[in-house]
């Protein structure tokens, strides 16, 4: 599927929500063939942060948090990377390419800045500072700091290639996701994945993630994305930390969730191998920190970058 | 040809030589294409057939141009469901991509065959994370081939393939045959050769196809 082309006005339903801002502009980057999507709060001339959501995440995730952030003098740039939100699809996936899409938008910005990413999107930001020292000043990682070394990931990989190979061919018979009816549905699809959410939040969040079709309300997000196979380990994840040459925040809530926080044995020798590493837990937030917390995220964030 | 639905991609199988029996599915090395292979010298009296791989040949390029060899594995399984159980023999990453399909569905491939070729190295053992990941990965891959694949496909050649994790492929294939060409081949190479399941011969397609048709009874 190729980005949609739309003009500032809101859309029409869309929801609002308190303390999310409408994004000042929307802009597209180039990413090789594909067109990443791009939305902006604050100032052009002021200095840029760049902003990489979760998995299946989009980039309006971060409008409680981006005008914060924008209102402290910082020029707020979200990215949908390929196959989320309202960037392109892409026709295979892989880790590297999310990673590019983040590197052409800092490329495309020509200043330094720092990365801020949440859950996948944190290991995506950790990375782009990797490969991109140059340009990358700080990084901040919102819970970002897994996968851990669940079943999934540890199974024998023979058969870890013949269930990637299955999801394969059933993907390949359904390349789409299933219509439901109304918006409401996929609120509560969300909602029961994620229950430390407020509905009143996923009545924006997932109205973002969505899109209506004559068959019904679809999720925006390429299923194609689901699944992987190779030679890659839980034990890697370390390997990225090491080749950190900027100063890193981990950010992590305190609450018990779907998806993180993950256990301290396996986060702090992760993290034990930046070289500059500061880590800072939000009280009361589970693993959307910043969803949940948007003012202490800020406050964190900015107390780190400044 | 035929074409087949893997995912978002269309891809290209060639009818190369008819034949009774078991299939056998040729798949080429990095950068090259079904048209390359040279059927005549193959031995083998089912059908043959050549993928071209996504990337290759007649088959789709992937918009946002990200290749893995597991992702070349699912393309060759495309095949496996269209055409059922098949022997395979592959070259160079073909090789490989022919090793983990054989390892991850044994009950469905006979025998696969691997022979030297582009693409067979990979990246080595371990990643590298670094600013070289960004030549390596991110930055734009220049124009290498001029046989009609993308030059993207190079990507592949920086992935990494430990030893042990091939290990466990070869040891789940049902039979391989190997030529057995040290210089040119890949540590991980040799620790395949080693499999009480492998037999090793010198030579080309010709050769190997022979090797593959009595442990297949073809």
């Amino acid at each position: 599927m190729q980005a949609r082309d739309f003009d500032d006005s809101p859309l029409p339903g869309a929801p609002s929500y308190p303390g999310a801002v409408e994004p000042l502009r929307h802009r597209w980057v180039r990413s090789g063939d594909l067109r990443v999507h791009v939305a902006e709060w604050g100032r052009e001339s002021d200095p840029p942060l760049v902003l990489c959501h979760g998995f299946w995440d989009h980039a309006r995730g971060f409008a409680t948090l981006a005008p914060l952030l924008a209102d402290a003098g910082y020029r707020v740039c979200a990215v949908d990377v390929r196959g989320h939100g309202d960037s392109d699809w892409a026709h295979t996936y892989f880790w590297w390419g999310w990673v590019g899409d983040v590197v052409r938008v800092i490329e495309s910005l020509d200043r330094e800045v720092a990365v801020i990413g949440h859950s996948f999107g944190g290991g995506v930001a950790v990375d782009t500072a990797v490969v991109l020292p140059q340009r990358v000043r700080k990084v901040v990682n919102i819970d970002g700091f897994g996968p851990p070394p669940d079943d999934a990931t540890v199974a024998p990989v023979p058969e870890r290639l013949e269930n990637f190979l299955d999801l394969r061919r059933k993907l390949t018979m359904r390349p789409d996701w299933k219509p439901y009816p109304s918006l409401a549905d996929l609120i509560a699809r969300r909602g029961a994945q994620n229950p430390r959410l407020s509905p009143q939040w996923l009545q924006y969040f997932v109205f973002h993630a969505a899109r209506q079709t004559e068959a019904g309300w679809i999720w925006k997000a390429d299923l194609q994305m689901t699944g992987g196979a190779g030679p890659w380990k839980p034990d890697f994840v370390a390997l990225s930390y090491a080749a950190l040459e900027v100063p890193l925040l981990a950010i992590e809530g305190t609450e018990d969730d779907t998806w993180g926080p993950m256990d301290d044995a396996i986060v702090a020798p992760r993290l034990a191998r930046a070289p500059d590493v500061t880590r800072c837990r939000v009280a009361g937030a589970g693993h959307f920190v910043h969803m949940e917390k948007p003012r202490e995220t800020a406050a964190a964030i900015l107390d780190f970058i400044g | 040809m035929i074409r087949l639905r893997h995912g978002h991609l269309d891809l290209a199988l060639h009818e190369l030589r008819d034949g009774v029996g078991l299939p056998l599915l040729l798949l080429h090395e990095l950068g090259a294409r079904s048209d390359a292979w040279r059927v005549a010298e193959v031995c083998w009296s089912g059908p043959v057939l050549g993928l071209d791989f996504s990337g290759h040949g007649q088959s789709d390029w992937p918009r946002g141009g990200c290749y893995q060899p597991e992702y070349w594995a699912g393309d060759a399984d495309a095949v496996l469901a269209h055409v059922g159980p098949a022997a395979l023999l592959g070259a160079g990453v073909g090789a490989y991509v022919g090793l983990l399909l054989a390892g991850a569905r044994p009950q469905h491939i006979a025998v696969v065959g691997m022979l030297p070729g582009a693409g067979l190295h990979g990246g080595g053992p371990v990643p590298q994370f670094g600013r070289s990941a960004y030549a390596t990965f991110v930055a734009p891959v220049l124009p290498r081939w001029t046989s009609g694949a993308d030059p993207q496909v190079a990507m592949t050649e920086a992935m990494i393939r430990p030893p042990d994790y091939v290990g466990t492929f070869a040891r789940k294939a049902p039979a391989i045959v190997l030529v057995e060409e040290a210089s040119s081949c890949p540590p991980w190479w040799e620790d395949v050769a080693g499999g009480a399941n492998v037999i090793k011969v010198g030579g080309g397609i010709g050769v190997v196809s022979a090797a593959m048709a009595r442990i297949a009874r073809v």
